[in-house]
């Protein structure tokens, strides 16, 4: 799974979202959901997925409840449960491709797709950056405790007060970093030639086209049933209340 | 008078930067911490203004344990200047630097006036007074963040890594400055890497490797330690390097030498005078 | 044809009262070694930046004079045109370090030119060999200690094959440790025919490599020769510059009316010149 080119984790992320958001029944929803976890499986991600999984169980639950209780359909267990159900696949569908994907991987896939490089690259270096600007963060925290500025303390509107001494540094900072990364970028050619090369450049293998291909026939085949022939009446059934 | 009596200190649990520090540093005393990166300099001076607690063990400052204190409190008493200026200024002129710190700490208007004006004239910033600390150049930067700090006049001072970019000249400023806080009675740690600044203006050294404390005593002897000197990840000091060169040929030449003029007179000695 | 060479150059940041660059004038050549030194303000950061062009292009403000490197005329070539000439390595290393992992971004600058990907993978290795970057392959920059960050940045330039390196005080936010590796690859680097344009405060560490010394003060170049004779001056101690203490000891020695055969600028080389100086 993780040897898939990241684009063809893209084509297959999107159809599985399409599909989960074309069912409005539990059936059909839960039976994409089992196939789902296969994939996830496949990249030896269920750990990581079942975390982010416990993450969305407040909002779960919460959607559960709000619409049993509120939405004026005639069986509003069994509505939310399909759409608790939905969500989940919803979430999973994404997560198989972020999951599964490098940031460097998918800024690669970008500029293969056609983006332009800036912004692409701007994307990986904002996530490189992420880490730093954390510490700064951190250590305009220290700097500012040191000289008296209470952080955790006071209402509501003394805390807001209090993040000017953290913004303003942080930014002010981070505008000088950003300054001198330019420097460092435009001395090693950033921007040069129109022609630029990649050493590492994605290529689609065998897997990736049968993926994506069967991807979307799946999802040709899935819109066929579902709006021009009609779901079998099994299908169709839920709790009746 | 602030002590540290056996701290520990691991991050998160898991990364442990300090096992057991003890260390006590009376008023008006100037000393120097060194050692590698990563050994738990700052973390330890980071316990002497509570920005961290001991886990273990306790800070004790002029009798009081820091426990029951909050750091904007123990800040009255302990200043602590940060390596980079830019963390702390974010205010549109030098003089509302210099008073933020009092009223945080919570000084008066006509008091904090005054001391503003003191701590100005001290650093040489009045004629910046009203200028943006934004527009000044890295250096005068580096004088607004440590003026902010020394207005509410705290009896001691740490600094992390304040020579750092610096050149001979401001370095000489600094040295001054602290000699003139150190006459007043304000006790000075330093955390560097500049052994030689080290030598020439701070007569106690403590060097820390691993969370613990491998050294505490005078310089001379601290830094001609070479296991010390290894620990640290330090270079040894010119002036020793160029002792043990003359002790090979001259063997009277003295086991701790460090200073400049020691040196001097040494090779004055030898020469015979000429 | 020199490599580098000032002639007549002055420069003015937007919006500042002063030049920072006041009609230097100087050139450098082939596998020199010179170090720049000065108080702060001097000019040496703007000095180093006006060699690749990044002073005036992407540093705007006024210009006056010209800059030649390799031949061409800053004013009139963007920097993208210097990159494979003049490898510039700065202070601060997290800073230069725009990717996530050492083999992007080495193959970064080679990218940026057009260099073809095969070669490209080929410097990626080579270099993660000369500077022992192995260990690092799998590590975030973040990860990295400032030594192995500046380690990583110098391969990044040298993947452009520059044929001098100037470096903008490289080892100031570095543990001595990390400083004296690095200033030990550039001084390997000028051994094996590199020119290196190095700005350093800590003299100590590069007096003994260099080849020339350039001291520079209120935007000028106020001396320009060779090591032993620029620290031998008091103009250093009057403009307020580091003077390695073995030299500072030759001095004070000197104005005791003792005098040595020559300018130390280590402490070895100062006790063999008392020992050769010792009366039998």
């Amino acid at each position: 799974m993780h040897r898939l080119d990241p684009r063809s984790k893209i084509v297959l992320s999107i159809v599985c979202a399409a599909v989960s958001m074309m069912f409005m029944d539990i059936i059909p929803l839960l039976m994409i959901f089992i196939c789902l976890l296969p994939m996830i499986a496949a990249a030896k991600s269920l750990g990581r997925w079942a975390k982010s999984m416990k993450g969305l169980g407040a909002l779960l639950v919460f959607v559960l409840v709000f619409n049993t209780l509120l939405s004026p359909v005639e069986n509003p267990l069994s509505y939310s449960l399909s759409l608790a159900i939905r969500l989940v696949a919803l979430m999973t569908s994404f997560s198989l491709f972020f999951l599964t994907v490098q940031p460097d991987q998918l800024s690669q896939a970008l500029i293969q797709m056609r983006v332009k490089f800036e912004f692409a690259f701007a994307m990986s270096m904002a996530m490189r950056y992420v880490p730093t600007l954390g510490q700064e963060a951190y250590a305009i925290m220290d700097a500012q405790r040191a000289r008296g500025v209470e952080l955790d303390k006071g209402n509501l509107i003394k805390r807001i007060r209090n993040i000017i001494p953290i913004i303003v540094p942080l930014i002010i900072v981070s505008i000088r970093r950003a300054l001198s990364i330019a420097e460092s970028m435009e001395s090693r050619g950033f921007g040069a030639n129109e022609n630029r090369t990649y050493m590492e450049m994605l290529r689609f293998g065998k897997w990736d086209w049968a993926v994506t291909l069967s991807s979307l026939s799946v999802l040709i085949l899935v819109i066929y049933v579902r709006f021009f022939v009609g779901l079998p009446g099994w299908m169709l059934w839920n709790f009746p209340f | 008078m602030i002590i540290l009596e056996d701290a520990h200190y691991s991050y998160d649990g898991v990364y442990t930067a300090l096992r057991g520090i003890s260390l006590q540093v009376d008023d008006g005393e100037r000393l120097a911490v060194i050692g590698a990166n990563g050994a738990g300099k700052t973390t330890m001076i980071k316990h002497m203004n509570g920005l961290l607690r001991p886990q273990k063990g306790r800070v004790i400052l002029d009798g009081q344990d820091t426990k029951f204190m909050s750091v904007a409190e123990i800040a009255r008493e302990v200043g602590l200047v940060f390596q980079n200026p830019d963390h702390q200024l974010f205010l549109d002129s030098v003089k509302k630097e210099v008073e933020f710190g009092l009223r945080n700490i919570g000084f008066t208007e006509s008091e904090a006036e005054q001391r503003r004006q003191k701590t100005l004239a001290s650093l040489g910033l009045e004629d910046f007074a009203e200028r943006s600390p934004f527009t000044l150049s890295g250096g005068e930067r580096k004088r607004v963040a440590l003026a902010s700090v020394l207005s509410t006049e705290p009896r001691f001072l740490a600094l992390d890594e304040p020579t750092i970019g610096q050149d001979a000249h401001q370095k000489n400023q600094l040295a001054q400055m602290l000699a003139e806080m150190n006459k007043r009675g304000r006790a000075v740690v330093v955390v560097t890497h500049d052994i030689e600044f080290v030598i020439e203006n701070f007569p106690r050294t403590i060097a820390m490797a691993e969370g613990q404390i491998i050294a505490d005593g005078s310089t001379s002897m601290v830094l001609s330690n070479d296991e010390v000197i290894e620990r640290c990840a330090l270079a040894p000091p010119q002036m020793t390097l160029a002792a043990r060169a003359l002790r090979n040929v001259f063997p009277d030449v003295g086991q701790r030498l460090t200073l400049l003029s020691e040196l001097e007179e040494t090779i004055m000695g030898i020469l015979g005078g000429a | 044809m020199a490599l580098i060479e000032f002639a007549d150059f002055s420069f003015k940041y937007l919006g500042a009262d002063s030049l920072a660059l006041k009609r230097i004038k100087l050139t450098i050549d082939e596998g020199e070694y010179v170090v720049i030194t000065g108080p702060s303000g001097c000019g040496k950061t703007t000095f180093c930046r006006a060699i690749n062009a990044l002073i005036p292009q992407f540093h705007r403000g006024y210009v006056a004079g010209n800059v030649y490197t390799d031949g061409k005329n800053t004013r009139e070539n963007d920097v993208a045109t210097f990159a494979s000439v003049a490898g510039l390595v700065f202070q601060n290393p997290e800073n230069q370090l725009v990717t996530l992992d050492v083999e992007k971004e080495i193959a970064f600058g080679p990218e940026n030119l057009g260099v073809a990907p095969d070669e490209i993978r080929r410097r990626v290795e080579e270099l993660i060999e000369i500077l022992n970057l192995e260990g690092l392959r799998e590590k975030h920059p973040h990860e990295m200690s400032g030594g192995e960050q500046q380690r990583v940045a110098i391969a990044a330039t040298l993947a452009l094959r520059p044929r001098v390196l100037v470096a903008d005080e490289p080892t100031s936010n570095l543990d001595p440790k990390s400083a004296e590796t690095i200033l030990e690859i550039i001084a390997h680097l000028n051994k094996r025919g590199m020119a290196v344009v190095l700005v350093e405060h800590r003299l100590d560490l590069v007096a003994k490599d260099a080849s020339r010394i350039i001291l520079m003060n209120k935007g000028r170049i106020v001396a320009d020769g060779n090591p032993r004779e620029i620290l031998a001056m008091d103009l250093c101690e009057e403009i307020g510059v580091g003077v390695p203490k073995a030299t500072q000891v030759y001095k004070r020695l000197r104005t005791r009316g003792v005098e040595l055969r020559n300018v130390p600028l280590t402490g070895v080389e100062l006790a063999e010149l008392v020992q050769e100086a010792t009366p039998r």
